[in-house]
């Protein structure tokens, strides 16, 4: 058993202290909006030169995978997804958090993010060089037909009236328009203002959109009633509520492994993808969006797994699945490293520290959230006259932080104020945020599927993988009234 | 009690956490009062486009850690994206010009210039030093039928090659569009998101051919599953011996992904020979010297500000030119 007799790669105290380290500074600057694993890294690249090469590359998957798990900590307690890919964690762990489940919340996603973690980290172990291979399946066409059945969930992401939700969606996809268009180059909606050109940077919406609304409403309750603490915000979730997300969270790692290996989406889509789901097979379907612990297990577990799984194409074939493992790639560069199809056999130690290093992370963020949770979910308590000013501050800081750019800021205010409206006017967040994620996929790829088809859009029929998608779209929103209609006819 | 307490050190905990991120990020914007005597007085700015761990941002981190030691002075980069690096140059623009601000370059700056309406102008620079160049080289999928470079312009006849490349007005559109038209083929170009995601393509066949760095294509080159056809360059690569230039079949097309740095023109001589110094000595270190290697490059990416001028004004030249003949620029 070569793989068991290589754990000692990672066992030397050095390695260890760095992995310990760089999982909690990765938990907490996944926690900061505005502040993303990717960041940390490249910011961390030029000291690593001083590191062993197998010490660096387990530093920084260690950090990857304690970012993507920290961003769920801030989703539940403040409404403020610290990192994009916990978004869909926020629409289910704030409201638990709101009825004083706070360390309810918190412990299932810690739970489920290493559960879905090790399970896509064993994936990788053994399937890397075969499931890889799926990344040149899917082109234009596929990433295409896989949005489109993301997307046919918009109508029911949230419990909210289904043509509310559409509005959502459509508000999403138009934003994601604003920018340069891929194919053609012609800048749509940007007034002039060079920051724009690039599209509307998601982070800053994203905190507008659920933290700075969040504010305005806390701040639109004018009563002054003293609320009894609830100490039993820091309990955590109990074996039947684990037992009952078990299902939810093996649904979900497979999603998220999957969705990762795709190079053109991460961790975001996973998570949008795996709540999707979570809700559509639920037997709570309608508690979604209001505190439902099965909302919170689902998008936790996805987005974990889509770091295993991202991690596939990126050592395997030297293609980035994400933004931050493309950083990771530049980390492999500077050690004068090759990521690719020559990894696995002649430098297998590199691979197996970097399993054995994100295997650690994913324990050491499991005890750390559990111990952790206890202590994050007495931010709940704090009286909300104290806690979301200071919230306010990270608001700010985060968006501005992203790029040090103020536009930044007026889009996450300007986002604060017309999701507040929107909420007062019935809307969920989370439709919009689904077609922010997606708009640009949907559109870019059909552009590019447009090219690549010569105009022809029927070549879609010779695609099978497309096709599928497809077809699983047309069930998904037409098996109900089909169904109603068949029974119907029945009875008369 | 106790549980005022506990929520008062919780909330001071939160804004001293709240203050040392505030201030972390303030890093980046030292107060530009004192002027300078003896240069460098201060610690210099590297002003970057692109985003953090990207190939321009890794690049000028790797620059900057021999030459901290080289002027003894601190040095830091502040990203300024958007508008194909418009957005850097404008914040270049607003800093004096006394070497303590450097922008780092590359053909998306030089083409956003020459597409007209830019905060700066190519007069308004000098070039201090290069720090990559890599050239451009033309991909197909092994199974194709294309084994030369003539067999793909020939295909390109009959039908117009499915061409990859990065988003329009980049060098990858035009050097493909000057490609097509030097060589009198068609091509119908397909944007992506970045080279990973171009070279997945071209693997996946849903592609014919693709302009991309070597490095982004080195490994699937190796394992037979991609081919070289021609390079975009006036010499062969010392990696690639075998592979023609497009020079060599009398298609005039070179384009490279060049990367250096410049200052804005008034900046003193002395100062910019200091830099160029300092810039040098860092980029022979074995610490750059790994670096390049590690990403497939040569050890003559490396030169000097009186070479690094006249290429940069040549390729802004050339840009110039081939935008205007393409229609993309008045």
């Amino acid at each position: 058993m070569e793989l068991i007799s290589k754990i000692t790669l990672i066992l030397d105290l050095t390695t260890f202290l760095l992995i310990l380290g760089s999982t909690i500074v990765g938990v907490l600057i996944g926690a900061l909006p505005g502040l993303s694993s990717g960041m940390a890294i490249a910011l961390l690249l030029p000291f690593t030169i001083y590191l062993e090469p197998n010490q660096a590359i387990a530093a920084m998957a260690a950090l990857y995978c304690g970012g993507t798990f920290g961003g769920s900590i801030t989703a539940i307690l403040i409404n403020a997804p610290g990192a994009p890919p916990a978004a869909a964690t926020a629409f289910d762990g704030f409201p638990m958090a709101q009825n004083g489940k706070a360390g309810k919340a918190l412990g299932m996603a810690a739970v489920s993010s290493v559960i879905g973690g090790i399970i896509s980290l064993i994936v990788l172990i053994i399937f890397a060089p075969t499931l890889a291979k799926i990344a040149y399946k899917f082109g234009p066409p596929e990433y295409f037909a896989l949005a489109i059945f993301g997307l046919s969930m918009l109508a029911s992401i949230s419990s909210k009236s289904p043509v509310k939700n559409l509005i959502g969606g459509l508000i999403g996809l138009f934003v994601a328009t604003i920018g340069v268009h891929l194919t053609t180059g012609i800048s749509r909606f940007t007034f002039s203002v060079d920051e724009l050109f690039e599209g509307v940077s998601f982070v800053p919406v994203l905190i507008g959109l659920f933290a700075m609304s969040e504010i305005f409403v806390q701040a639109s309750k004018s009563e002054l009633l003293l609320e009894r603490i609830k100490f039993s915000a820091i309990k955590l979730p109990s074996i039947t509520e684990f037992k009952n997300c078990g299902k939810t969270i093996l649904r979900s790692t497979g999603i998220g492994t999957f969705i990762g290996i795709l190079p053109a989406e991460g961790g975001t889509v996973s998570a949008m993808i795996g709540y999707n789901e979570a809700r559509r097979w639920s037997k709570n379907k309608d508690n979604f969006g209001k505190g439902e612990i099965e909302g919170v297990a689902a998008p936790e577990a996805a987005n974990n797994s889509a770091t295993g799984g991202a991690m596939i194409p990126t050592l395997a074939l030297g293609i980035p699945g994400s933004a931050t493992t493309a950083v990771i790639l530049g980390g492999f560069q500077i050690h004068g490293l090759r990521a690719g199809p020559y990894l696995f056999e002649q430098q297998p130690d590199l691979l197996y520290t970097i399993f054995y290093g994100m295997l650690l992370a994913n324990f050491i963020f499991l005890v750390f959230g559990l111990l952790g949770a206890k202590i994050f979910s007495r931010i709940s308590l704090i009286p909300r006259g104290f806690l979301w000013p200071s919230v306010f501050v990270f608001c700010l800081v985060g968006s501005y932080g992203l790029s040090q750019s103020m536009v930044d800021v007026y889009i996450m205010l300007i986002s604060g104020v017309i999701g507040f409206f929107l909420r007062r006017a019935g809307f969920s967040p989370a439709p919009i945020i689904m077609g922010i994620v997606l708009g640009q996929l949907v559109e870019n790829s059909l552009a590019q599927s447009i090219i690549i088809f010569d105009q022809n859009l029927f070549m879609f029929f010779t695609r099978p993988i497309a096709m599928t998608f497809f077809i699983l779209t047309f069930l998904s929103l037409f098996y109900k009234p089909i169904k109603n209609l068949l029974t119907e006819r029945k009875r008369t | 009690m106790r549980g005022i307490k506990m929520i008062k050190k919780i909330q001071s905990l939160f804004l001293s956490f709240a203050l040392i991120i505030t201030s972390f990020i303030g890093l980046g914007q030292v107060a530009t009062t004192a002027v300078a005597e003896e240069f460098p007085s201060k610690p210099i700015e590297v002003v970057t486009h692109a985003g953090l761990g990207g190939g321009t941002d890794t690049t000028a981190r790797m620059l900057l850690i021999r030459t901290r030691k080289n002027l003894k002075n601190n040095a830091y980069i502040t990203p300024k994206k958007g508008d194909g690096g418009n957005k850097a140059m404008s914040y270049v623009k607003s800093k004096p010009r006394d070497g303590h601000t450097v922008l780092a370059i590359t053909p998306t700056h030089l083409f956003r210039m020459a597409r007209g309406g830019a905060a700066l102008d190519i007069d308004d620079f000098v070039g201090v030093a290069r720090t990559t160049v890599d050239p451009i080289v033309i991909f197909v999928n092994a199974k194709s039928p294309y084994k030369t470079i003539e067999d793909l312009i020939k295909a390109g006849n009959k039908k117009p090659i499915k061409y990859g490349g990065t988003n329009v007005g980049s060098v990858d559109h035009i050097s493909g569009l000057i490609f097509a038209r030097e060589a009198k083929t068609k091509i119908a170009f397909v944007p992506f998101e970045g080279g990973g995601a171009i070279m997945t393509n071209l693997v996946g066949a849903q592609i014919d051919a693709a302009g991309l760095n070597l490095d982004e294509g080195k490994d699937q080159l190796e394992s037979g599953e991609l081919r070289v056809l021609a390079v975009m360059a006036d010499e062969r690569l010392s990696a690639l011996p075998d592979t023609p230039t497009l020079k060599e079949k009398g298609i005039n097309a070179s384009f490279a992904t060049v990367r250096g740095v410049v200052v804005l023109k008034g900046t003193p001589p002395e100062t910019i020979a200091k830099l160029e110094k300092g810039f040098l000595k860092a980029m022979a270190h074995p610490v750059y010297q790994n670096y390049l290697t590690g990403a497939g490059l040569d050890a003559s990416s490396v030169a000097g500000s009186a070479a690094w001028d006249a290429e940069i004004k040549k390729i802004y030249k050339e840009a110039r030119a081939a935008l205007v003949s393409l229609g993309l620029a008045k």
